[in-house]
């Protein structure tokens, strides 16, 4: 990809749990493209948080990288930051997080401070990544509030979290991201409590954002119509592997890996009122049991025995910026076939 | 043939709310619902979709009487003649004395009370939207499931109960020999699955579901999906199924209703309200539906402002203040809820001269 702002390569994390050490997320690698919406699909429990959050350095004490991990951002002054071995608590980590890399949650309320008002927390991220006066930092949030489509913004921006509605909560929590800058924008499931008229209002904001402030986001949800809809390039993950990535239009359209095919014909249709839905068979297994070879293997009506449970397959390019891992699109599994 | 389970009519519910201060306090009436009417006939699905706030949740629970109406009926029917459970077993028995109540017609559910309500209960169950608090973590999966075959008195005897568990815990594909764990070893699909036993185990005719569906992901929701298809098959029960998920609910449901600000705007059988709809509201709200095929003409027709705050519910038409062809009629008169095609009810003055209708 030609304008690469961030690249991660080899991401693995590990928790150390009662039950012994689990690894959510198992040699991740992505990119981002300046500009471009990557769109990250996958069940609960499939790591995509997780990745995201190790992005954001924002993963708990419990937690650990491994040494292969390669994180690398292109920051706003051309400088390469290695996100990887940045120091907690350091000053290069609190200006990535923010000022760099914004980030959105799926529940708004959650996300706000309920004893201050929404300006003033606009105004603290305004102060400490733009270096804005008081009269300048209120003026920069209101003017943010307007952008994203709150009405009265001088109004609101002295008012609560509480005080506003489910919509206008996470339109405040966009416009709280966006003050501070950000050249990366990470929005974890911010549709996913909101109603479809009001998500769809928010998914045309965030798009229309972006193209105004040539921002790059990462988009995570498990909604492929949601996906269809807003990413450049789509990313779908099982167990902590990304198993397809590719342009989003080719992905969902002619999916090449089974579980990604199983999650789109899961999805219930207008198109396909009478016929029964199909659901993925089996469920997806605990973390503590990640099963052998390709970890899709036990749920998979294609799996090819003897190869799939015994060796992971590696990536395979089936088009122009498209790999699936997959045994299946492999030479060694069309012998094996 | 179809036989009418439950109407509603001219369901109303309204809270008090208190608002101001200690000295300077005033009371006003929050209409969460407002003047609904519709069916629910035996063995049929509703779906009820509407925005939050809307009112969906509080019609479920007032017709269940876990909220109490202000106004307005709801009527249950029995059996229809020659359709009495025939099952054997205790339960079988139980529920044909408790269909005594049917002799003198259809029952007045919401002039019910006391003894006869909790007599009443096991005909009518919910599922509620979150797996993971909706159990009780110190109960055993079988305690569980068994709860409502006790509360109502309907079983007294052990081995019954043990019995009618292990059938209704089959039925719902649950593993027998986890009966006896506890719900954190379960998964989120498992422990729907467990909830749906529960409201299913005293054979009810009537169960809500208040976005069962909504917190699972795709996979394990389809798999849902499917089990109450296959179970409403089997047992006749009827479900009135809540979502805010439209896909799902045209998925599901024989007839759907849509609800704006606590009153209905159109109920109709699911194709005709999701490929004819009559409603300017309806056709809103379906074209925010987002698509899964990437070259889908995604346009959502742009609603302004917001869903309005209840205590102040607009004039009129609930509609107008949002509504792309609203004129000055509807800010005056409550258009009437009417029907106009067949089984298609719509509450719109001007629904004849709208064509929402897309290919098929």
């Amino acid at each position: 990809m030609a304008d690469t702002i961030l690249t991660v390569e080899g991401l693995s994390v590990s928790f150390r749990t009662d039950e012994g050490l689990i690894t959510p997320v198992q040699g991740v690698n992505f990119q981002v493209a300046r500009g471009r919406t990557l769109g990250l699909v996958g069940e609960s429990g499939s790591g995509k948080s997780v990745s995201t959050k190790a992005i954001m350095r924002l993963l708990p004490g419990s937690s650990s990288l491994s040494p292969e991990t390669r994180m690398t951002y292109r920051a706003k002054s051309g400088q390469e930051v290695k996100i990887d071995s940045l120091v907690q608590r350091s000053k290069a980590l609190r200006q990535l997080r923010g000022g760099e890399i914004g980030m959105i949650f799926q529940e708004p309320m959650a996300s706000f401070s309920p004893v201050y008002t929404i300006g003033n927390q606009m105004m603290e991220s305004i102060h400490l990544h733009r270096g804005l006066k008081r009269k300048e930092a209120r003026a920069l949030a209101v003017e943010m509030l307007a952008k994203v489509g709150m009405s009265r913004p001088e109004a609101r921006v002295d008012q609560y979290a509480h005080e506003l509605s489910g919509g206008m909560r996470q339109r405040a929590m966009i416009a709280l991201a966006l003050s501070a800058g950000p050249a990366l924008l990470i929005a974890d499931e911010p549709t996913t409590a909101l109603d479809v008229t009001i998500q769809a209002q928010v998914l045309e904001l965030m798009d229309g954002l972006q193209r105004d402030l040539g921002m790059a986001m990462i988009f995570i949800t498990h909604d492929l119509g949601v996906i269809a809809q807003i990413a450049d390039e789509v990313a779908v993950m099982y167990l902590g592997s990304i198993v397809e990535r590719g342009p989003a239009k080719q992905v969902i359209k002619a999916p090449k890996h089974p579980y990604t095919q199983g999650l789109l014909e899961a999805i219930p249709s207008l198109d396909r009122l009478d016929a029964r839905l199909r659901p993925v068979p089996g469920d997806i297994p605990s973390p503590t049991e990640r099963p052998s070879g390709c970890a899709f293997h036990t749920r998979c009506a294609k799996a090819i025995a003897g190869l799939c449970s015994g060796e992971a397959p590696p990536e395979q390019q089936v088009g122009p910026d498209h790999a699936v891992r997959c045994w299946l699109y492999d030479a060694r599994g069309a012998a094996a076939a | 043939m179809t036989h009418c389970l439950i109407e509603v009519r001219d369901l109303e519910v309204r809270f008090p709310i208190k608002i101001g201060g200690l000295f300077r306090s005033q009371t006003l009436e929050l209409r969460a619902v407002d003047k609904v009417s519709f069916d629910i006939n035996r063995g049929e699905t509703v779906g009820l979709v509407g925005e939050s706030g809307s009112g969906k949740t509080t019609v479920g629970r007032a017709i269940l009487r876990a909220i109490d109406p202000t106004a307005g009926k709801v009527l249950y029917h029995g059996p229809p003649p020659g359709t009495q459970d025939t099952n054997s077993g205790a339960l079988g028995e139980a529920r044909r004395k408790a269909d005594k109540i049917f002799e003198s017609g259809p029952v007045e559910l919401s002039a019910l009370s006391g003894e006869a309500l909790r007599r009443f209960r096991p005909r009518m169950s919910l599922v509620f939207q979150d797996p993971y608090s909706s159990l009780n973590p110190r109960m055993t999966v079988r305690d569980i499931i068994a709860e409502p075959l006790v509360a109502g008195g309907l079983l007294t005897d052990r081995q019954a109960i043990d019995e009618r568990v292990r059938e209704i815990a089959a039925r719902c594909k649950l593993n027998l020999e986890h009966l006896r764990r506890f719900p954190h070893a379960f998964s989120g699909g498992q422990r729907q699955r467990i909830c749906i036993a529960r409201a299913l185990v005293s054979r009810p005719d009537f169960v809500v579901c208040d976005e069962s569906v909504s917190a699972l992901d795709v996979s394990i929701q389809a798999e849902i999906v499917n089990l109450l298809k296959d179970l409403q098959e089997e047992m006749g029960v009827a479900f009135l199924f809540i979502a805010h998920d439209l896909s799902v609910v045209a998925q599901i449901s024989h007839r759907v209703a849509v609800l704006y600000v606590g009153s209905f705007v159109e109920y109709a059988p699911t194709r005709a309200l999701f490929f004819q709809p009559r409603h300017p509201y309806t056709h809103a709200l379906l074209s925010a539906i987002p698509q899964t095929d990437p070259d889908s003409d995604f346009q959502p027709i742009r609603l302004q402002g917001e869903i309005p705050n209840p205590l102040a519910a607009p004039e009129g038409c609930r509609f107008h203040t949002r509504c792309p062809y609203a004129k000055p009629r509807c800010s005056e008169v409550v258009p009437e809820w009417r029907e106009i095609a067949p089984d298609h009810y719509v509450a719109c003055h001007y629904t004849e001269d709208f064509d929402f209708a897309r290919g098929s």
